[in-house]
């Protein structure tokens, strides 16, 4: 490969300026025409039918301009499933679901008007816990699960709660266990966490006189709003526009539609106003995707060299009262069950239940947090039983170039055990320093969980003084993307990155990205603007040569000019052109130079229904988190004594903002390791505030030690892979596994609470 | 949504002749509990009257009786003036622990003491330096010795009309150490699970702790095991703090974690100060 000029170096982030200024704009800075403000009014019961909505002295409230009901838009909406109401129609599955949405002249006005409203429920019996949910008996949440428009690659159960059943059977489980000497089995516990954006969910809509639909909202996918709206609402796609400003975080939660659809038939009895929503702390909490629970049960044979012949992984989720989105995660982190290991035989039954609880959705890693919590805890089981160094079980079970995952995929471009070695060697593994502390290790893999035809695209114009707009559809919520796409834009152009202008999508005029989500975008929208680059770069060469008169192969471009390589004084200028460049004659030769470029994946396929075999797969990232603690045996309290994370980025574009990646994503998942969960009672969201849901604040987060690995991704842009979920998913096992070593005591669940760690010391004594 | 007037006053008298005549009238000083819990509905007020920069609340001073703390003063400025430091350590413990250094640059001692909760921070301290509450209002001052000043849960000793002018550390000062001991979900920006104030008085501590009860409250049975039998196993008197709380269950601790927290960090309380 050539030496690269601006990938791989740690430029400027594009947001900088705007961001520490406070001039970027945000949905609530826009100043965007004649207002309404709606609020939702939400159920007070968990499951129940809706037996009457009164209205009457709401809408008699002064300032109150609509009220709408379920029975008003009966629509529904979903990613993969169709299953979501936007208003609970006839009746409501969980606790604060929307049942009705005001719009008025003020959000005071607007709030007041919810209080005024009375609906009352008969109440059905409800279920919180997807174990008894599964159940033949179990009170039926979605009585028409059967008749829901589905993404044909889910098997749902119509008459019970089950979602969807993931299957996946690779090589033979039973002889997988015959060859094994030892056999394990444990079941373990991941609760629902919230992902606390900075920013919380919002959407500002205008019904235009025309027609024209607007939408400014705070989704992580313009496109993926635009194409779910327009189906929900029977709107063709050129008559909706969606407007992405930045965003103040998603981690996952703004993936999808929600928000959006709320307020579009308010807009449309109101032509010309914006009609607002702004979710505020306690909603975002409540009325948002929360991480689907996860129960687990695994069986593992190994043999006594410490190699696994066979994984039996059933993993029962807590899907909430709408799985559009989760039974996604569900199959993800069916067909990635292996974790970060080779095994040969394997069983897993991933089941997407429902529940009346938060609606479960996507939130960084994407079940793989959840999933691998559970591999990597077992491993230490095994190495225990084995009398043998957990890293050595890693080592000698981890995928490398040419292992199969649990689809069957053939993973390439590997070096998990230099991420686990390089952590190891950071932590000083092996090294015992003393009573109460203790070190852990834990790996990880995730690749995106998309469409096997997830596209994107680009367009790069060049203006007539060489410098270039890039044009796309992913959103910039603080990872990042901006920079990263600016630095591929300007490494295949040869044009300086401050001579590059990229912004925020606009879906009438940013060509299509399917989701900012997965990890994905550096890989897949970065290979559009690639190909968008070099697509521009030969209209360059083709201009260039018909005014040069010289051989296209004899020219190249040094960022400012085309010249010949055989008579350095033959060239022109990028300025030349660029500007619809014309001959000494006056004649025109060709432009404006726009160059387009355009991605989808070639290496995914569907998976087998019975056997989940295929390649889901569009690229694999590894990683490993260690960690040492030391552990207060009378108070329970984990004090952090070293964190260090590496993650194999292929080819880290900007090395900065990976690093920025690698502490954000550590320092989540150590706040999930100690403090964060999501507590219900009955349905009823107790924590929904920062006083009672309590999350890492910067004086109790210790340095982080980050390593990027960078083993080249063979189809990724200059080598590149998607990092950013990465680097929470070892973090809570590996804490895990350092409290163990400390303690001598097993945790089946997280998070690590002080209470938590101070029962388990007393319990095992 | 709420709705309320807001107004600043000139003077210390016009705030109680409001709070006097108004209904659902509060006053706000660093207004970061009465916000949080209008918004939350814990508060409906219709008046808030402003006495943040009101100068006679806004003393901080050592004096002859000792070190004065006006309404106004943020927990910023306590924790680190200097006489505090020196004579009431436990006390700058305390304020330094409350939330984070934004919400302490406007949190005041009076306003964490008035809202009254069983966690508070600075209120545990205060019991054990026999804090003097000096109240006033429009029918004349008073003063409440700061064990009586928590009435219950949400509750103090405010009688309508009134409001606290100053928190007064009484000399003598106590005679050795002092510190402040929390437990929290999180060790960082979080409200007590349990707090732990212990002061030595020369040879005698005074040992007072919150969250674990309706109000703060003197561990006694510690106090007078170490001071009148002159039990020497500090464990074994701190254990006895079972006898004076009552703690309950709820989304930051169970009942029992706060026992054995208590008794935990009242033992290491003593170690410390003693210099075990």
């Amino acid at each position: 490969m050539a030496e690269l000029k601006t990938v791989g170096t740690s430029v400027q982030r594009k947001d900088a300026i705007e961001k520490v200024t406070g001039s970027a704009q945000f949905i609530e800075d826009r100043y965007m025409g004649p207002m309404l403000y709606a609020k939702m009014k939400k159920s007070t019961v968990a499951h129940g039918i809706i037996k009457k909505i009164d209205l009457k002295k709401a809408q008699a409230h002064p300032g109150v301009k609509a009220i709408l009901t379920g029975k008003d838009y009966p629509n529904k909406i979903g990613l993969y499933l169709i299953d979501r109401d936007f208003l609970a129609v006839e009746k409501v599955r969980y606790w604060g679901e929307p049942v009705a949405v005001v719009a008025a002249v003020t959000e005071k006005a607007a709030a007041e008007a919810v209080e005024l409203i009375e609906v009352e429920y008969e109440e059905l019996p409800g279920v919180f816990d997807p174990r008894e949910s599964m159940k033949p008996n179990a009170p039926v949440i979605h009585e028409d699960l059967g008749n829901y428009e589905i993404v044909p690659i889910f098997y749902p159960k119509p008459g019970t709660n089950i979602a969807n059943h993931f299957k996946l059977r690779k090589g033979d489980i039973d002889k997988g266990f015959a060859e094994a000497d030892l056999v394990i089995e444990k079941e373990y516990y991941v609760p629902q966490m919230q992902h606390v954006p900075i920013e919380t969910h919002k959407a500002a809509v205008q019904w235009g006189h025309d027609g024209k639909l607007t939408v400014w909202s705070t989704a992580q996918s313009p496109n993926v709003v635009r194409q779910l709206l327009a189906k929900s609402f029977d709107i063709p796609m050129h008559k909706i526009r969606v407007i992405s400003s930045y965003i103040g975080g998603g981690f996952g939660c703004k993936a999808g539609a929600s928000v959006e659809g709320l307020v579009i038939p308010l807009a449309k009895m109101f032509p010309g106003y914006i009609v607002r929503i702004i979710f505020n702390r306690e909603e975002d909490m409540q009325g948002t995707f929360t991480r689907q629970a996860l129960f687990s049960k695994l069986k593992t044979g190994v043999r006594k060299d410490g190699r696994i012949t066979a994984l039996q992984y059933e993993m029962i989720w807590d899907g909430g009262a709408y799985t559009e989105y989760g039974v996604n995660i569900v199959r993800a982190a069916g067909y990635s069950s292996t974790g970060a290991y080779d095994i040969p035989n394997v069983k897993t039954d991933s089941y997407c239940v429902y529940t009346n609880n938060s609606i479960g959705g996507p939130v960084r890693g994407f079940g793989m947090c959840e999933m691998q919590w559970g591999i990597e805890r077992q491993i230490e089981e095994i190495a225990k039983q084995l009398d043998m160094d957990p890293l050595e079980v890693r080592m000698i079970n981890g995928m490398k170039k040419g292992s199969t995952t649990a689809a069957g995929q053939v993973v390439q471009d590997v070096d998990y055990h230099k991420c686990l070695k390089t952590v190891a060697d950071q932590i000083g593994w092996g090294k015992k320093e003393g009573k109460y502390r203790g070190k852990g290790i834990a790996g990880l893999v995730k690749c995106p969980a998309q469409p096997s035809n997830a596209a994107s695209s680009a367009i790069i114009r060049i203006n007539e003084d060489g410098t270039a707009h890039v044009m796309i559809g992913a959103t910039e919520m603080g990872q990042g993307m901006l920079t990263a796409i600016s630095q591929i834009a300007s490494e295949a152009l040869n044009i300086p990155v401050d001579k590059i202008d990229i912004k925020v999508p606009d879906t009438d005029f940013t060509p299509y990205e399917w989701q900012s989500v997965g990890s994905r975008i550096t890989y897949t929208c970065g290979t559009s603007v690639k190909r968008a680059a070099e697509d521009a770069l030969g209209q360059i060469y083709l201009i260039a040569s018909d005014l040069l008169e010289t051989p296209q192969e004899d020219l190249t471009f040094d960022g400012k000019k085309v010249y010949s390589t055989k008579d350095p004084g033959i060239k022109a200028t990028i300025r030349e052109i660029a500007d619809s460049c014309k001959k000494c004659t006056g004649e025109g030769i060709a432009g404006p130079i726009i160059g387009r470029g355009s991605f989808v994946p070639t290496n995914m396929t569907n998976l087998d229904p019975e056997t989940g075999q295929g390649n889901p797969g569009l690229f694999y990232c590894f990683g490993a988190t260690g960690v040492e603690v030391e552990v207060d045996p009378e108070t329970g309290v984990i004090k952090i004594l070293q964190l260090a994370a590496a993650i194999d980025a292929g080819q880290a574009v900007n090395p900065q903002l990976c690093i920025s990646q690698l502490h954000g994503g550590t320092i989540m998942g150590l706040s999930t390791a100690l403090y964060e969960e999501v507590k219900f009672d009955k349905g009823i969201m107790l924590n929904r505030n920062f006083t009672d849901y309590k999350i890492s604040s910067i004086d109790n987060t210790p340095h982080i030690d980050s390593f990027i690995i960078e083993t080249p991704e063979t189809n990724g842009p200059y080598g590149a892979r998607g990092i950013g979920e990465q680097p929470m998913i070892a973090v809570a096992p590996a804490v895990a596994n350092a409290v163990c070593d400390a303690l001598g005591i097993e945790f089946n669940t997280f998070p690590l609470t002080p209470e938590r760690v101070w029962k388990a010391i007393k319990d095992s004594k | 949504m709420i709705s309320y007037s807001y107004l600043k006053c000139k003077d210390l008298a016009q705030a109680y002749d409001l709070l006097d005549k108004e209904e659902q009238v509060y006053p706000l000083a660093g207004g970061t509990d009465l916000l949080v819990g209008m918004r939350g509905g814990k508060f409906t007020a219709k008046l808030v009257v402003d006495i943040k920069e009101l100068a006679e609340l806004k003393i901080l001073e050592e004096n002859d009786q000792g070190i004065v703390i006006g309404a106004a003063v943020t927990l910023n400025e306590i924790a680190t003036f200097k006489p505090i430091l020196d004579h009431a350590l436990v006390l700058a413990e305390g304020a330094h622990s409350v939330g984070s250094y934004p919400i302490r640059n406007r949190a005041t001692l009076a306003g964490n003491i008035c809202n009254a909760s069983p966690a508070a921070d600075t209120a545990a301290p205060l019991f054990t330096l026999n804090a003097i509450v000096k109240i006033t209002g429009s029918k004349g001052k008073r003063t409440v010795p700061i064990n009586e000043f928590f009435i219950g849960p949400g509750k103090n000793a405010l009688h309508k009309g009134e409001l606290v002018e100053s928190v007064l550390i009484p000399r003598p000062y106590p005679k050795g150490a002092g510190t402040y001991m929390k437990a929290s979900r999180t060790g960082s920006v979080d409200l007590a699970t349990v707090g732990v104030a212990i002061q030595r008085w020369d040879d005698q501590v005074q040992v007072a702790v919150g969250a674990v009860a309706a109000t703060p409250v003197r561990a006694i049975s510690v106090e007078k095991a170490i001071n009148e039998n002159g039990e020497k196993d500090f464990a074994k008197a701190a254990s006895l703090a079972r006898n004076d709380i009552s703690p309950i269950t709820d989304l930051r601790g169970s009942r029992e974690y706060r026992y054995h927290m208590a008794e935990v960090l009242i033992r290491r309380g003593i170690e410390k100060v003693m210099e075990v």
